[in-house]
């Protein structure tokens, strides 16, 4: 029973290792530190994005749009600190200001005017890329100084790439917030069900809100990680990268129906993620497969997680909600 | 195999059934047959199988072991939903499924829809025309073309039973129909009731309300812990006797508790002409320290509205609200604040957060009380959480648990319980033991007893007539947005009540009073 129990809790961190043996067997050049690290290096930008975009779908939402505002972002940084010349720290806070406000235009219309979150951010992916196409004037552009700001994407600290630091930060501020602050008590319960949230003094509006501009916020800030260390910006430069993110959440047990979610599971999640993109890049699959993976394992994801934690468009209408059909439950 | 097949007179007949989910035993070798033409109820508490055996015969779940012929066909044990219905066995389940954006008819045909040849369109002169007939067969107050998001909690549920009527049924299942009923309303449903049984229908009736199964039901079986413990004949019924069968032990109720004791001493709260057009009007009252104060009237006369503006939900167009003697302006923050406490009618909709831990629905609640600069300490909160497993003895007594999971009556618990282990001043309750059996009745009534002893003062919405003539120090009589009569002191009968609460006039005795 204990041990089952340990399976359980810990099959995501099984699932990582499984598909680590494996590819390490499969391919002799999986283990090297080279590889390993560029692995982190693009998964860190997918884990510090899941760190907010994960408020989006725990209060019962979704953001498409952390994919348009990473790339924005880091034209917006490239604009702050190459065109108008401002110093990098204010070009950085310029840049993160522009992901709150972002995320606080989602987050209103999309709790105060009621439309679908899915909606709301998916208009907000197609404006926003209209924006970076504006002030990028659609080209691709190559950012090669201040070398303080390429430091954050391509930068090491004790051997470690900057960027791990900056996830990882962002992993703990995050799992603090969800499991250890009002904030996140208020968002599970605004996603398990805002009616009752309400009724216990929470504004499941202003939570919503919060959410959007938390997710907004991440995302900005992995764009600059991005451009940094890519050293580039240009309007196309995280194109789906919001799918990759939905990926990590869900395989990391985030229910898409609200109400449930584990920021270390994102974290999981991600570097599954992460691995299996690296594995197929080398297996030499070519790239034109890599959505039809990512697609396969969004679903058994989704599937797999249903048996733990059932979304609500999956519960039939509760029929017999007095006796539970459920062992161990006796009333 | 049996003689009792070729009995023309039965219609179902279950025997030996046994169930069990992962190694916990529900049903025990349970035996149970319904006649043709029977109104027969199905009575146990919350956990007794009841709703396993109705999985069982509708082919919700399959059972482990035991036979069942219905209607001279014997039914395999992995038979479907879907086999049962072809066979004529409708159920008519408490939460209700229709599709609230399409017609009456639409509901009734889904599924079934009647085509055009050719093309094979749906033909909805046709269905239109069929589901009038069928409306107008039973004399139900409905229009084929109404969309059910129109219709009262009441005309759907009559939709429900026609959807059943045009198959055919020969067998309904009705599981606490009469849950989200008012007291006029259940008595038309049981006329209806007779009338199907007229047609040669039978009818399996599950309530936790004894009144009713008293009232109606030609034979009652009671089940207790999975197993069947009786079969009572129409001579054979009395509330009491059920009682004692599905409790295992005869239950006490204090005459003296049912004669109204006004309570004296400081006005807590006090309402003033408080109004909302469409909604109420002029609602006066002053609740007083440690009163239980209840709320009658019929479903839709405005008893739900005017608690949820005095706690802060809804605003209110005029009138005034002073607590403790101060005017106050409602708002729900402000009212936590304050020491009031809610528990909404629609438990699952409103009170619960399914899908997560008992822990942290309690907690949520009490945010200010677990967390310090908004930090929330676990321990904290797991400490209140065994507060209200004690206090209102939830079970399983597990913190950890979904509250999704637990039962009706303990899930009320737990939305009663987030408020207890506050420092509470004022409970509002609106229907505090809908669907919930009669053990945790009666600890749900002990405990809004001892509040009200503690000095709590206790507002109660209520449809259940005897819970309120049971409870309350006073009673306020809604009909249409207004309260029409106050009963204050002596003793009231439910059908006082009733008849005010319909129109004094309208009011007859209803014979399941």
């Amino acid at each position: 029973m204990t041990i089952n129990k340990v399976l359980k809790r810990f099959r995501l961190l099984f699932v990582l290792l499984l598909l680590m043996v494996v590819l390490s067997f499969l391919s002799p050049y999986f283990l090297t530190q080279q590889n390993l690290s560029n692995v982190l290096w693009s998964v860190c930008v997918i884990a510090i994005m899941c760190c907010g975009a994960i408020y989006a779908p725990i209060t019962g939402g979704i953001d498409l749009s952390v994919g348009a505002v990473a790339a924005l972002s880091g034209i917006i940084a490239n604009y702050m600190m190459n065109v108008l010349g401002l110093p990098l720290w204010l070009s950085l806070v310029i840049t993160l200001a522009a992901g709150l406000l972002i995320g606080l235009l989602n987050g209103v219309v999309t709790a105060k005017f009621r439309v679908p979150a899915f909606i709301v951010t998916m208009a907000a992916m197609t404006w926003l890329y209209g924006i970076a196409m504006v002030i990028s004037q659609g080209s691709m552009i190559t950012i090669l100084q201040p070398a303080g700001f390429l430091v954050i994407g391509g930068g090491k600290l004790l051997g470690f790439p900057v960027p791990i630091y900056i996830m990882v930060v962002c992993v703990i501020l995050s799992h603090l917030l969800l499991r250890y602050l009002t904030y996140g008590r208020r968002a599970l319960a605004v996603g398990a069900n805002d009616v009752t949230a309400k009724l216990s003094g929470i504004d499941p509006d202003r939570t919503r809100i919060g959410a959007y501009m938390l997710s907004s916020f991440t995302a900005a800030l992995a764009g600059i990680v991005l451009a940094s260390l890519s050293q580039q910006a240009y309007a196309g430069a995280a194109k789906g990268i919001e799918l990759a993110v939905i990926t990590a959440l869900v395989v990391g047990g985030t229910s898409l129906a609200g109400g449930s979610g584990s920021v270390l599971g994102a974290l999981v999640g991600a570097l599954i993620v992460g691995f299996i993109e690296n594995g197929l890049n080398l297996l030499n699959i070519p790239a034109s497969y890599h959505p039809i993976v990512t697609g396969v394992v969004i679903l058994l994801a989704l599937i797999l997680n249903t048996g733990v934690e059932r979304p609500k468009w999956l519960h039939m209408p509760a029929r017999s909600t007095k006796e539970p059909a459920k062992a161990g439950v006796p009333s | 195999m049996s003689d009792d097949r070729k009995d023309p007179d039965i219609l179902l007949e279950c025997r030996h059934i046994t169930k069990s989910y992962s190694g916990h035993v529900v049903l025990r070798d349970v035996d149970f047959s319904m006649k043709r033409a029977e109104v027969h109820a199905l009575v146990g508490e919350n956990g007794a199988g009841k709703s396993t055996m109705i999985k069982i015969i509708t082919g919700v779940t399959p059972r482990n072991s035991g036979e069942i012929v219905f209607d001279g066909h014997e039914i395999p044990i992995d038979h479907s939903k879907q086999a049962a219905l072809d066979l004529g066995i409708a159920v008519i389940y408490q939460e209700l499924s229709l599709i609230p954006g399409l017609t009456v008819a639409q509901n009734i045909y889904l599924g079934k829809e009647p085509l055009r040849a050719g093309l094979r369109l749906i033909n909805h002169r046709k269905m239109n025309a069929d589901a009038q007939t069928l409306i107008d067969q039973y004399g139900f107050p409905l229009k084929a073309t109404s969309p059910i998001e129109t219709l009262s909690i009441a005309h759907r549920q009559l939709v429900e039973l026609l959807k059943a009527l045009s198959t055919n049924a020969k067998l309904i299942i009705m599981d606490e129909p009469t849950s989200c009923l008012t007291s006029t309303e259940s008595s038309q449903l049981f006329e209806i009731i007779h009338q199907l049984r007229a047609n040669g229908v039978s009818v399996l009736y599950i309530s936790h309300r004894m009144e009713e199964v008293y009232a109606l039901s030609d034979r009652v079986t009671v089940l207790r812990d999975g197993k069947l413990v009786a079969v009572l004949d129409k001579e054979q019924i009395t509330p009491a006797e059920i009682i004692r069968l599905m409790i295992g032990r005869a239950l006490e109720v204090d005459e003296t508790k049912r004669r109204m004791v006004k309570k004296q001493g400081e006005a807590v709260l006090e309402v003033k002409d408080l109004t909302s057009v469409g909604r109420f009007y002029d609602i006066s009252f002053k609740l007083v320290k440690g009163e239980i104060l209840g709320i009658a009237g019929l479903v839709g006369a405005g008893r739900t509205e005017i608690v949820r503006a005095i706690y802060g939900i809804d605003p209110y167009d005029s009138g005034a609200v002073l607590f403790d003697g101060k005017a106050y302006k409602p708002s729900v923050n402000k009212a936590i604040a304050s020491g009031f406490g809610f528990v909404p009618e629609d438990r699952r909709q409103q009170g619960i957060l399914g899908i997560i831990s008992m822990t942290r629905n309690i907690g949520l609640t009490n945010l200010d009380q677990v967390s310090k600069a908004s930090w929330v300490r676990d321990g904290k909160e797991m400490a209140l959480c065994h507060l209200g497993i004690d206090l209102l003895k939830i079970k399983p007594n597990d913190p950890d648990i979904n509250v999704g999971n637990l039962s009706g009556g303990n899930q009320q618990k737990v939305v009663v319980g987030k408020w207890l282990v506050r420092n509470l001043k004022v409970l509002i309750i609106d229907e505090p033991t809908a669907g919930i059996d009669i053990g945790a009745k009666e600890e749900l009534y002990a405990t809004i007893e001892h509040l009200a002893e503690e000095g709590v003062s206790v507002i109660c919405v209520s449809s259940d007539l005897p819970e309120l003539t049971r409870l309350a120090n006073r009673i306020l009589v809604l009909r249409e947005g207004r309260i029409i009569k106050e009963f204050s002191e002596g003793s009231v009968t439910e059908e006082e009540v009733l008849r005010a609460s319909s129109g004094i006039l309208e009011g007859g005795n209803h014979d399941n009073q």
